[in-house]
C-alpha cells in the first residue's frame, strides 16, 4: 500500500492534548466554558468518539452530498412544485425554514465552543466537522427557500424570524439559547448533540423528508434527508462524553443535562412538529400520526440510547408519554386561533374526513379538542369571523415561552404551576416547566417572556395590533387559514343537508 | 389594520432587498446571520445578567475595536460551504497523490538519518501548534459580530486541522522509515520541553486566552499566524528542500495556499477596520504589545533550523512587510 489506511494515523490527529505552563489549565479551559466537572484533561483524553473521520474524507463526503441536494433542486426548479403544492405543505416549509435555518447555523457556534472548550481531543477534532457541518445546514435552508422569496412574502421568515420578537422565535430562541449557545463544551455535548440531535432532529428530518416526498416535494426530501446524514454523524459526539461523566461519578449532573433538554426539545416539537404532521400535510400524504413518529422515534428509540448509556428515564417519563398524544392538538388550537401572530398560514385540519383520522389516531378527540373546533367551525361558517380571530394574547410559560394549555372536554385541566424567586412570581405550563427553572434559576430568572412584556407596558398599544408590530409582523406576512376556508364549504353543505332533512 | 399597506413579496431577504442590486449566493446564505446583537442588554434569550451574555457583552460588543456595522464585511473570495468542500477535495486529492508518489518512490528510506532527526525535532510537533490555531480560530469564529467574518474563521479552523491531519498522517510514516527517532510518541515532549517549540508554545497559549475579540483577531491573525506561516511552513519547507526532503516542501507549499487565502480576507477586513478613527492606533498598538512574542518564537524556532540561513531575520520581515502591506 503506498498511501496509509485511516486508522494508522487517526489516532495521532486526535493526540492533541498538552500540558500548559504559560498559563494554567484552569486559564486555557476556564470551567464556565469547559464544563466544569471537576476533571483534569487526562480524564477526557479516553473520550473515544464512536464515529470517525479524517479531513480528506469529510470533504470528499460532503462535496459529493452537496452535489446531489444541489443537482436535485437545480433539476426541479422549474417544475412549480411551490406554485402547485397545498397551501398546507407550504405552511409547513415556512415554519420549518423559519424555525430551523438560522438556528442551524447558530448550531455552528455551539460546536465551535465544543471545539475550542473541550478538554477531550477526539471531542474538538470531531466539533470541527460538526460546525462545518451546522454552516452547510444553515446555508443550505437559507439558499433552498430563498428561489421562492419573490413568490411569496412569508417566505421572507426563512431569514427574518430569528430577528423579530415573534412569540415562537421567543420560544424557539430561549430553548435553543439554553441547550446551546449559552452552554460550556460538555453541556452542549449532551444537551445538542445527544440530547437533542439524537432525541429529536431525527424525527423532525425524516419524518419531514416522508412526509416531503407523499407531497410530491422531492427538493425538500432531499434536502433534509442529506442533512440528517450529517446529524448522525455528529449527534454522536454526545455520547462518549456522558460516559466519560459516568465513569467520574457525574452520573446525577449528566442526568439532569438530559432531562432539561428532552424537556425543551419535546415542548417545541409539540408547537412545531406536531401541527404540521397532524393538521398541515394533506391527510392523503400522512404516513404517521405525530404521536406514532414520536412513540417509534423518541420513546422507543431515545429510551434504548438512554439506557445503553447507563443513564435512566427522565424523572417526568410518565407525564411525557401521556402529553405526546395532547400537548400538540392545543398547541395546534392555539396557534390556528393566534394566527395573524404566526408567519405561514395555519390548516385547519379538521374537515369531517380528517377529524375521522383524529378521531382514529387520538380516540377522544372529538369530545376534547372537537368541541372547541365546533365552535370555531359554527363561527367561520355563520361568518361570524370576528369571533374567530384573537384580541389578546394567551398566557404563555416562563420556561418555555409556550402557551399554558390543558386538554378541553369533561377532564378539562387546565393548571398553572406557580413559583416565587427572589420576589418575582413566575408561571408554568407544567410540573416539568417549573423543575427546570428551577434547577438553575439564574439562567432564567431576569428573562420577560412575552407576556411579561406585554404586562409591563413594552408592547403598544397593548392590542392584538401592538403585539403584532412588535412581533415584526405586518399584513403580506401574518398568518391566515391556509386553504382561506374553503374547508368550511364541506360544513355549510352538511348543514344545509340537514336543514333539507 | 385595514388601512396599512399589505407587504408584498420581493426579490431576494428583505435585509438584502433594500440596496437594489441582486445579491449573490454568497450573500443569500452567508450575510447578518447571527442573532445575538438585537437585544443590547441581553445577546441570548434567558436572563441578561447569566454569565455567556455576560461574556458576550463584554468580549463580543464591548470590545475596542468599533465599526458602525461589521455585517458589512464580505470575504473577498465569497467562500461558501460547498465551495469550500469543492475546493479543499481538491487539494486533498493533491497532496495524497504526492503522499501516495513519493511512498511508491520509498522518498523516506532515501532520506538522510540526520534529516529525519532534524524532521522529528522541527516537524512532527507541529501538529500541536496547528491545533492551536484550529482551537484559536474557532474561539474567534464564535465571538465575531458578523457571521461573514466568523465563516472566514471556521474554514481557518478546519484548515488547520487539514495541516494537523498532514502532520499526523506523515509521523505515522516517518515512524515506519526510522524506528529510532521518536516519531510518533516524543512529539509531545519536543512540544513542552524543546526550547525551539517553547517561543510557539508560549505565545498560543497566551493567544488563546485572548477573550476580547477585537484582540483576539488581531493576535491571532496578524501576529501568531504570520509567524506561524513564515517559520514552520515557509523556512521548514525551504529547509526541507535543502535536504532532499521534495516531499515536505511540496507539502508546506500546499498549505500556504491556505494561508494566502486567510491573509485575503484578512486585507479585507483590515480595510474595514482602518474605516474607523481610532482603530488603527488601537491596532497599532496590539501589534507592539504582541510582535515581541512572535519575534521570540520565531527566532527560537529558526535559530536551529538547518541549512536556512539567516531564516529568522527573513521571517520577521515577512511578518512584517504583510502587516505594512496591510497600511499597519
Amino acid at each position: 500500500m503506498a498511501v496509509l489506511n485511516r486508522m494508522d494515523w487517526y489516532d495521532l490527529a486526535r493526540t492533541t492534548n498538552w500540558t500548559p505552563t504559560y498559563v494554567t489549565e484552569d486559564e486555557l479551559f476556564p470551567p464556565l466554558m469547559s464544563g466544569n466537572f471537576g476533571l483534569p484533561q487526562n480524564a477526557w483524553e479516553k473520550y473515544d468518539e464512536p464515529y470517525k473521520q479524517t479531513y480528506p474524507e469529510y470533504v470528499k463526503v460532503q462535496r459529493d452530498k452537496d452535489a446531489g441536494a444541489y443537482s436535485v433542486k437545480a433539476a426541479l426548479e422549474r417544475s412549480r412544485i411551490f406554485e402547485n403544492a397545498d397551501p398546507g405543505w407550504k405552511s409547513v416549509m415556512k415554519a420549518h425554514y423559519g424555525a430551523i435555518a438560522r438556528g442551524e447555523y447558530a448550531a455552528a457556534s455551539a460546536e465551535a465552543r465544543m471545539m475550542r472548550f473541550s478538554k477531550a481531543p477526539g471531542m474538538r477534532n470531531m466539533s470541527t466537522l460538526g460546525c462545518l457541518d451546522e454552516v452547510r445546514h444553515g446555508q443550505m435552508q437559507l439558499y433552498f427557500p430563498h428561489e421562492h422569496v419573490s413568490k411569496d412574502r412569508q417566505m421572507d421568515w426563512a431569514f427574518k424570524a430569528y430577528d423579530t420578537n415573534e412569540w415562537g422565535m421567543i420560544a424557539a430562541r430561549h430553548f435553543f439559547d439554553d441547550i446551546m449557545m449559552t452552554r460550556d463544551a460538555i453541556s452542549v455535548s449532551i444537551m445538542l448533540t445527544f440530547s437533542f440531535e439524537t432525541g429529536f432532529t431525527n424525527m423532525q428530518f425524516l419524518g419531514l423528508a416522508a412526509d416531503a416526498a407523499e407531497a410530491g416535494d422531492h427538493t425538500f426530501a432531499n434536502l433534509i434527508s442529506s442533512i440528517q446524514t450529517d446529524e448522525s454523524r455528529h449527534a454522536q459526539i454526545g455520547g462518549p462524553a456522558l460516559k466519560v461523566l459516568i465513569e467520574n461519578g457525574q452520573k446525577a449532573e449528566a442526568q439532569k443535562r438530559v432531562d432539561i433538554a428532552v424537556w425543551g426539545a419535546w415542548k417545541l416539537f409539540s408547537v412545531l412538529t406536531g401541527p404540521i404532521m397532524d393538521y398541515y400535510t394533506p391527510l392523503e400524504h400522512r404516513k404517521q400520526s405525530f404521536k406514532e413518529f414520536m412513540e417509534e422515534w423518541i420513546v422507543a428509540q431515545f429510551e434504548r440510547a438512554l439506557t445503553d448509556m447507563g443513564l435512566d428515564l427522565p424523572w417526568y417519563w410518565d407525564i411525557f408519554l401521556k402529553d405526546i398524544a395532547e400537548t400538540h392538538h392545543g398547541m395546534h388550537m392555539g396557534s390556528y386561533f393566534w394566527r395573524p401572530t404566526v408567519w405561514w398560514n395555519p390548516a385547519a385540519g379538521v374537515t369531517p374526513d380528517e377529524r375521522a383520522w383524529l378521531e382514529e389516531k387520538y380516540p377522544g378527540w372529538n369530545d376534547t379538542w372537537g368541541q372547541c373546533w365546533d365552535v370555531i367551525i359554527d363561527n367561520v361558517v355563520d361568518g361570524n369571523m370576528a369571533m374567530a380571530y384573537p384580541e389578546t394574547l394567551p398566557y404563555v410559560c416562563n420556561m418555555c415561552q409556550l402557551p399554558i394549555l390543558g386538554t378541553p372536554g369533561k377532564k378539562w385541566n387546565v393548571k398553572d404551576y406557580p413559583l416565587e424567586y427572589n420576589g418575582r412570581l413566575y408561571h408554568f405550563g407544567s410540573e416539568v416547566d417549573r423543575w427546570c427553572f428551577e434547577q438553575e434559576p439564574e439562567r432564567y430568572a431576569g428573562h420577560l417572556s412575552i407576556v411579561d412584556r406585554f404586562l409591563a407596558g413594552m408592547i403598544q398599544p397593548m392590542d392584538l395590533g401592538g403585539a403584532l408590530a412588535y412581533m415584526n409582523l405586518a399584513p403580506g406576512e401574518c398568518g391566515d387559514d391556509a386553504h382561506n376556508y374553503a374547508w368550511a364549504e364541506v360544513y355549510r353543505a352538511l348543514r344545509a343537508t340537514k336543514k333539507a332533512s | 389594520m385595514s388601512e396599512t399597506q399589505v407587504l408584498k413579496p420581493l426579490k431576494t431577504w428583505s435585509h438584502l432587498a433594500a440596496r437594489r442590486r441582486k445579491p449573490s449566493e454568497y450573500e443569500i446564505v452567508s450575510a447578518n446571520l447571527h442573532y445575538n446583537d438585537k437585544r443590547p442588554d441581553s445577546p441570548y434569550e434567558l436572563s441578561p445578567t447569566m454569565f455567556m451574555n455576560e461574556w458576550y457583552k463584554k468580549n463580543t460588543f464591548g470590545t475596542a475595536l468599533k465599526h458602525a456595522d461589521w455585517n458589512a464585511f464580505r470575504d473577498p473570495e465569497e467562500v461558501v460551504y460547498r465551495t469550500y468542500n469543492m475546493m479543499q477535495d481538491g487539494q486533498e486529492t493533491y497532496v495524497f497523490s504526492l503522499f501516495d508518489q513519493f511512498n511508491q518512490r520509498e522518498h523516506d528510506t532515501a532520506l538522510d538519518p540526520r534529516w529525519a532527526g532534524t524532521l522529528a525535532r522541527f516537524y512532527t510537533p507541529s501538529r500541536y501548534l496547528f491545533h492551536t490555531i484550529q482551537m484559536a480560530s474557532a474561539y474567534v469564529g464564535q465571538v465575531s459580530p458578523a457571521s461573514t467574518i466568523t465563516n472566514c474563521h471556521y474554514f481557518q479552523m478546519a484548515d488547520s486541522f487539514r495541516w494537523l491531519s498532514h502532520t499526523a498522517y506523515r509521523t505515522k510514516e516517518l515512524s515506519l522509515a526510522f524506528a529510532d527517532k521518536g516519531f510518533a510518541s516524543d512529539e509531545r515532549i519536543y512540544w513542552e520541553t524543546d526550547p525551539v517549540w517553547q517561543g510557539f508554545r508560549e505565545l498560543m497559549e497566551k493567544t488563546l486566552t485572548v477573550w476580547d475579540w477585537g484582540e483576539a483577531i488581531i493576535v491571532l491573525n496578524l501576529i501568531a499566524k504570520p509567524a506561524i506561516d513564515e517559520a514552520v511552513l515557509r523556512k521548514l519547507g525551504e529547509s526541507a528542500r535543502h535536504n532532499g526532503d521534495t516531499l515536505l516542501g511540496l507539502l508546506t507549499d500546499a498549505q500556504l495556499i491556505d494561508a494566502a487565502r486567510h491573509r485575503r480576507w484578512l486585507a479585507t477586513f483590515i480595510k474595514m477596520a482602518l474605516e474607523t478613527p481610532g482603530n488603527l492606533e488601537l491596532i497599532q498598538g496590539w501589534i507592539a504589545k504582541w510582535e515581541p512574542l512572535a519575534d521570540k518564537a520565531i527566532d527560537a524556532y529558526c535559530a536551529h533550523l538547518p541549512d536556512v540561513a539567516g531564516g529568522a531575520g527573513a521571517a520577521k520581515a515577512a511578518t512584517r512587510d504583510f502587516r505594512h502591506s496591510l497600511g499597519l
